[in-house]
């Protein structure tokens, strides 16, 4: 389930940035909850699942962000491949979004079930991803941090081999401090030391990561 | 006796390990909110993220073991001591260590600096009287010292850390056991509101004996504070409420 969040259009996350949402007047809940945007409209945006059980239409929140460093994709994408691992595609529509009116081609490898997506996309099983890992010029992942170690597996890519092309990865797990401690509980391995999920990330050059 | 007074006003701060380093004063935090900042933990050597699970939800709080990880005392000095010497609040440095050498080592470098108006030394749940007693001894010189015991440990070893030489006591947070998505079992400190009627029944007891007794442990709310300073806490220290909204409800 998608939630829509009343706010000002500023802010509104960019593509793979979040925000820290609390809820002021529920002091039981103990943490914060990252949510992303899937669309922006000019009253608020769409947020991505997972939303927390205890919003309910009306529910106030209390916004800190946008957090964190998002999707940044260069110019001349020709072939843009999308996969998603996690419990959502969500967090990848405002990328399908940005291409969709473009002359770029794209194809969305996923196992969950397809919300409503434009025409523009094409949709294969995860599975299919290895047999067309030649295909894309540029792909976008989103990825929770404990499935990183089996992509390999998945896409049958020896160890240490990278993706035929770039790629850029959303990877989701629990980021307690959101970046206000750099706490450590969301650090991953990359090649230049430990990255921090909540900061330095949430997306990352899968190059750049140990996976 | 130390050179430096620990003076707390307003009797509110942050715990070890919530703030990161130094006071972000480019943030929206108002750092008046705060009689003092206390650094993220720091070691000797530099310290990596703990392996495996680290952060498990449990019913009214969390369990979260990250390991401290942290550059080491000489790459912390070397990028925040500035830092510490420009910042609006007293800075309380939080060292960590099961060495009493080491200890003494890190003290006289921090004692060096300008900016560094008091200590605060993190003691694992292992502790016995004798080492947190050589650990204040090694601490002990101009500035003053607050043990950080482990909650569970703190009514018998509090006494000991004052006569040695402590300006004060707080709480850590208490480490427990949770199942891990795999099966085994993560321990990790605990945190969250399901911890606050332990933490204020220490806070109590330990003021109760004129132990002097900076509170932690699941505060959640300004009421949580008011409790801890009526129970005899001399200050409060702030953990993941402060997570929680990104510092907003207490810091804004």
């Amino acid at each position: 389930m998608e939630a829509f969040i009343n706010a000002p259009a500023a802010a509104a996350p960019h593509a793979g940035e979040y925000l820290l949402a609390s809820t002021p007047d529920d002091p039981s809940v103990v943490l914060g909850t990252p949510i992303f945007t899937t669309e922006q409209r000019n009253e608020g945006f769409w947020a991505a699942p997972p939303i927390p059980p205890l919003w309910k239409p009306g529910t106030r929140l209390r916004l800190a962000g946008p957090l964190g460093q998002g999707f940044s994709l260069p110019g001349g994408i020709q072939r843009l491949g999308l996969a998603a691992l996690g419990e959502t595609t969500a967090r990848l529509r405002p990328v399908i979004d940005q291409f969709a009116a473009s002359q770029t081609g794209m194809t969305l490898f996923t196992d969950l079930p397809l919300p409503q997506i434009p025409s523009s996309l094409e949709a294969y099983p995860l599975a299919s991803l290895v047999e067309a890992l030649d295909w894309p010029d540029f792909m976008v992942m989103d990825v929770p941090s404990e499935r990183l170690p089996e992509l390999r597996g998945l896409l049958h890519l020896p160890d240490r081999a990278d993706l035929p092309c770039p790629a850029q990865v959303l990877v989701t797990m629990p980021m307690p401090c959101a970046g206000l401690a750099r706490c450590g509980a969301c650090a991953i391995p990359s090649r230049r030391g430990w990255k921090l999920v909540c900061e330095d990330g949430p997306v990352f050059d899968l190059r750049q990561l140990k996976w | 006796m130390p050179k430096h007074d620990l003076s707390l006003h307003p009797p509110l701060m942050n715990a070890a390990g919530t703030l990161g380093f130094a006071p972000d004063l480019h943030s929206a935090v108002d750092w008046s909110r705060l009689g003092a900042f206390i650094t993220n933990p720091v070691s000797l050597a530099p310290r990596t993220p703990a392996r495996g699970q680290r952060f498990t939800v449990f019913p009214g709080g969390y369990l979260l073991h990250t390991g401290y990880p942290n550059p080491g005392l000489s790459h912390v000095i070397r990028h925040y001591a500035s830092h510490w010497k420009r910042s609006p609040i007293p800075v309380v440095v939080h060292l960590f260590t099961r060495s009493a050498e080491e200890l003494s080592e890190m003290v006289q470098r921090l004692e060096a600096l300008d900016g560094v108006t008091g200590l605060e030394i993190g003691v694992t749940s292992e502790a016995d009287a004798d080492s947190v007693e050589a650990l204040v001894q090694a601490a002990s010189g101009e500035l003053p010292v607050v043990m950080r015991l482990p909650m569970e440990g703190a009514a018998e070893l509090a006494g000991i850390a004052i006569h040695s030489g402590a300006t004060a006591i707080s709480l850590a947070p208490p480490r427990g056991e949770l199942p891990s998505l795999s099966g085994n079992l993560n321990q990790g400190r605990l945190y969250g509101p399901a911890i606050f009627p332990l933490a204020l029944r220490m806070t109590h007891e330990l003021s109760q004996q004129s132990i002097p007794i900076i509170a932690a442990g699941g505060v959640t709310t300004r009421q949580d504070v008011e409790a801890m300073l009526a129970a005899g806490a001399m200050a409060v220290q702030l953990d993941s409420a402060l997570w929680r909204d990104a510092g907003y409800n207490f810091l804004a």
